[in-house]
């Protein structure tokens, strides 16, 4: 027993130092059952192991040491996980993405196991970046960091990894599954929402419903019921799907959520009392899918939305009036309201205390300030870069070999018209 | 008829301002709201012999549906005029409605308008003749239309259905008649004769109310090419039929301004079809849905200084005086004289379902046409102008500007209207900076999908036991995952 770990670790080593990592992979693949058989003795390995030298084979260990059941000394493994993290060479990992994105999920999966959520944040911070070809590039571990954020409720950490727009997808050797990119948006829009920041949170959402998609995943269907929410908040109501949104999210998934469909139609009538009447109907539905917390927001955003309204009918308007319009219960919170829209920007106005009045004002901003033409400026430059990145992808297909083949080949073959030919395509 | 009968909801005043409340797809399922109308000023007796036939008998029961102080009569008077037809299950409908009538309003202590309180007794020998009569009409109209199918002469043919479809109507059988004269149109041989078999389907379907066939016959008829050279005289009564009942329905499917311009055109001294319309209807429903839906412009040029249809306003001086006050910006008056004629037009079978959007319309035109000169108006002056309270003008105003059809803010403080001055600058850097953020993220949106569909990432069924492919079927894994 002992000799073939020993093999193991000869291997390992001399593989490394040679760079022959392709090998070293396939060869660690097929020795799998054996490391498992000897789970006992696998710390004695490790110890002759280097993190930075041997940082394929320790990870070949690392997996093998999650996957035992009852992991009986977590801390210790825990530190062995830190400290490859830290010190593993990126360059070698990338070799064996899918055992690396495998050690990352069971690491997460035990410390959520443990009600630890906390301890794996910095760690799996740097597993992202240490495995990542570029800050754009998605991989699976990106979800389980923003699971283990939203557990530990400390968003800050995946902002900065959610933040990128994601241009490219990490294969992981064939692992990557539609779930783990669900799970990154889903989870994603909810911790954009938990920050408020509801137009961000309603992208990510959108970009789990859209996902291409065969058959109902329920990660899906929960996207879309916090996509109605927050489109709710955003925009005030459901817009309209892109075309390319699947068949099943109108055919299968939308009957299933009629509830959520019922609170957007009493939306759209603007009327305050139809909004409740929606809510009280369906309070169990909304409880039961954890998310009264979001519509209860959608029914403040529903009287914002109405004093907006009046900002662009009004000049001057009696702080009783306006409770009356938008149904509030009186005077005194209707003020409320008006402040904290003034101190968020929603509004422009000014409360005069005296005669109990608020005037609207128009949008003080004139966009004439430098600070203003930063910003459009800004704004350019991302368009651009943006525009930049398409030509780049369009001429990366004009000169993909295959791309080329099939459009010059459908000409040849239109030439003779044979019938026989063109049923290839 | 079509004509639900469940005891009301009642809805006296109809509210001015709900504009256009939900859009009605399905133009014959209407559920209208049941409402009465108390003080009619409707010359009955002179109000029937403007129509003939189906006609007068669907705007008598309409009338006694809706207003009971002319139910009795309007009900006496159908059932007179049923007689003269064959058309027996009217007459038991009539006659059943006549009772129930007569004696819910025997229990009044004094004789509504005058009436007798005895009811002709149900004439069975007369149904039964009738039924008798119309059954051996329709035997020999069938034999007849044989004879001429095995002779297969086009003409008689086609003049056989068209007999047979005027018998079926003449009972009443409104499927069958359009059956038979849509039947006729495979033995037209010239085009008079097309659009004559137009012309019959169009009144049927009218009939049925149902308003899309009405429209393309219309159409059909129009574009057969004969119309135009055909005798000058019968080709106008052709035209004016033709546009009012394309104004009819385009009323019905709430097209207003196309129903205002097809009564426009139809000729005041070729408008005899008392079949569908009368003249003054004509003028009715042009007049108002003109009001409700043309600019101050169009209205001077297509309404009152319009010749032909200044002959149709005479039959009506109260719209006339409408739309002259209207015109003349004397909207109190107006407005006043509208909510007089109120009454008679709710009583008014294809008008009464639009009435109140149509005054709510005329109403909201007239409050845009006020203000527009005006940079600030006071809305005490305007409120007295529109004989309502400041507080209920300000509802009204309201909903104009967010609609759109008003530029201005309400200083509600001191109660006068701004106009807006909108800043084109600043609006266009606005819109300018949201269309960048849109496009930003639809861009993004789409560089994310391709990398999707490169990675062929896409939610497939669970893998089965038992070895099935993945991927293969869409409906049992979905179904199944769903109700998990």
């Amino acid at each position: 027993m002992a000799a073939a770990l020993e093999q193991y670790v000869t291997t390992v080593q001399t593989l490394s130092n040679q760079g022959n990592y392709t090998t070293l992979v396939e060869f660690i693949a097929k020795n799998m059952d054996m490391l498992g058989k000897n789970a006992a003795h696998l710390d004695n390995v490790l110890a002759t192991l280097d993190y930075q030298q041997h940082s394929i084979g320790v990870l070949g260990i690392l997996v093998i040491k999650y996957s035992v059941p009852n992991i009986t000394d977590f801390e210790t493994l825990f530190v062995q996980t830190q400290e490859f993290v830290t010190s593993c060479n990126g360059e070698q990992v990338r070799y064996a993405p899918d055992n690396f994105a495998e050690l990352c999920h069971k690491f997460a999966s035990q410390l959520v196991e443990r009600k630890q959520p906390t301890r794996g944040l910095a760690i799996l911070t740097q597993a992202i970046q240490k495995i990542q070809l570029h800050p754009a590039q998605l991989t699976s571990i990106h979800s389980d960091l923003c699971q283990l954020c939203l557990l530990s409720k400390n968003m800050k950490p995946a902002l900065r990894i959610l933040d990128a727009d994601i241009t490219e997808i990490s294969r992981e050797g064939g692992h990557y599954d539609a779930k783990d990119f669900l799970l990154y948006f889903y989870y994603g829009g909810m911790i954009y929402t938990a920050l408020k920041n509801y137009s961000r949170a309603l992208y990510f959402f959108e970009m789990a419903v859209t996902t291409p998609s065969m058959a109902v995943s329920h990660i899906m269907m929960e996207a879309y019921k916090k996509f109605i929410l927050v489109a709710l908040i955003v925009q005030g109501k459901i817009p309209t799907l892109p075309k390319y949104a699947p068949q099943v999210v109108p055919r299968y998934i939308k009957p299933l959520c009629q509830a959520y469909h019922d609170l957007a139609n009493a939306y759209g009538t603007n009327n305050p009392a139809e909004v409740r009447t929606a809510v009280t109907k369906h309070t169990e539905t909304f409880t039961r899918d954890n998310n009264m917390g979001l519509v209860k927001q959608c029914v403040t955003s529903m009287y914002k939305k109405n004093i907006q309204r009046l900002t662009k009918t009004f000049l001057t308007l009696s702080l009783t009036d306006m409770a009356n319009r938008v149904q509030l219960s009186g005077p005194r919170e209707a003020e409320k309201y008006v402040l904290h829209m003034i101190e968020d920007g929603e509004i422009f106005a000014t409360i005069n205390q005296k005669d109990g009045m608020v005037r609207f004002h128009d949008n003080p901003e004139k966009y004439n300030s430098s600070s203003m033409l930063l910003e459009l400026d800004k704004e350019m430059q991302k368009c651009m870069k943006m525009d930049e990145k398409l030509r780049e992808m369009d001429r990366e297909i004009a000169v993909n070999p295959q791309y080329v083949q099939k459009v010059s080949g459908a000409h040849d073959e239109d030439m003779p018209a044979s019938t026989s030919k063109n049923q290839g395509f | 008829m079509p004509l639900p009968l469940q005891p009301g909801i009642f809805q006296a005043a109809v509210e001015p301002m709900q504009v256009d409340g939900a859009p009605e797809e399905n133009d014959n399922v209407e559920e209208e709201p049941q409402y009465t109308v108390e003080n009619p000023s409707l010359d009955l007796e002179q109000y029937t012999t403007q129509y003939t036939g189906l006609a007068r008998l669907n705007r008598l029961m309409f009338i006694a549906d809706h207003c009971p102080a002319l139910r009795v009569e309007a009900l006496r008077m159908a059932l007179n005029y049923v007689m003269t037809t064959f058309n027996t299950n009217m007459y038991g409908v009539i006659h059943r409605k006549l009772q129930e009538a007569v004696s819910a309003s025997s229990s009044l202590p004094d004789a509504v308008a005058g009436s007798v309180h005895s009811v002709p007794p149900l004439d069975v020998p007369w149904m039964e003749t009738t039924a008798k009569k119309a059954a051996f009409k329709l035997e020999k109209l069938d034999t007849d239309l044989k004879n001429y199918k095995s002779n297969s002469i086009k003409e008689s043919i086609r003049r056989g259905h068209d007999d047979l479809g005027d018998h079926y109507l003449d009972c009443g059988d409104l499927s069958n008649a359009l059956k038979c004269y849509s039947r006729a149109r495979d033995y037209c041989t010239n085009p008079k004769h097309v659009v004559n078999m137009c012309l019959n389907v169009i009144k049927v379907s009218v009939y049925l109310q149902n308003w899309s066939h009405v429209l393309s016959y219309v159409n059909k008829a129009e574009s057969t090419p004969e119309t135009e050279q055909s005798a000058k005289e019968a080709n106008l009564t052709v035209q004016s039929r033709l546009k009012c009942a394309a104004g009819l329905a385009d009323l019905a499917t709430r097209k207003y301004k196309s129903a205002a311009k097809h009564f426009l055109q139809a000729s005041f001294d070729h408008c005899d079809f008392p079949e569908l319309l009368s003249p003054s209807n004509v003028a009715t429903y042009g007049a108002l849905c003109a009001l409700a839906s043309f600019d101050r412009q169009e209205l001077q040029t297509n309404v009152i200084t319009s010749s032909s249809f200044k002959q149709f306003l005479e039959l009506e001086p109260q719209l006339r005086d409408i739309i002259h006050n209207f015109y003349e910006s004397k909207y109190a008056s107006c407005l006043n004289l509208l909510v007089e004629i109120k009454d008679n037009l709710l009583l008014d079978l294809y008008l009464a379902p639009h009435v109140s959007a149509l005054y709510t319309q005329i109403r909201n035109r007239a409050l845009c046409q006020y203000f527009s000169p005006y940079l600030s108006a006071d809305m005490h002056k305007m409120a007295n102008a529109f004989n309502t309270t400041v507080s209920a003008l300000e509802d009204e105003l309201m909903q104009l500007i967010l609609d759109g059809q008003i530029n201005a803010r309400i200083d509600s403080h001191n109660k006068i209207l701004y106009a807006k001055d909108i800043d084109q600058r600043s609006s266009t850097f606005e819109k300018a900076l949201a269309i960048g953020r849109e496009y930003q993220r639809r861009t993004k949106a789409l560089v994310l999908r391709s990398a999707v569909l490169k990675n062929q990432i896409h939610v497939k069924s669970p893998p089965r036991e038992g070895g099935q492919g993945g991927e293969m079927s869409i409906a049992p894994g979905s179904a199944s995952s769903a109700r998990n």
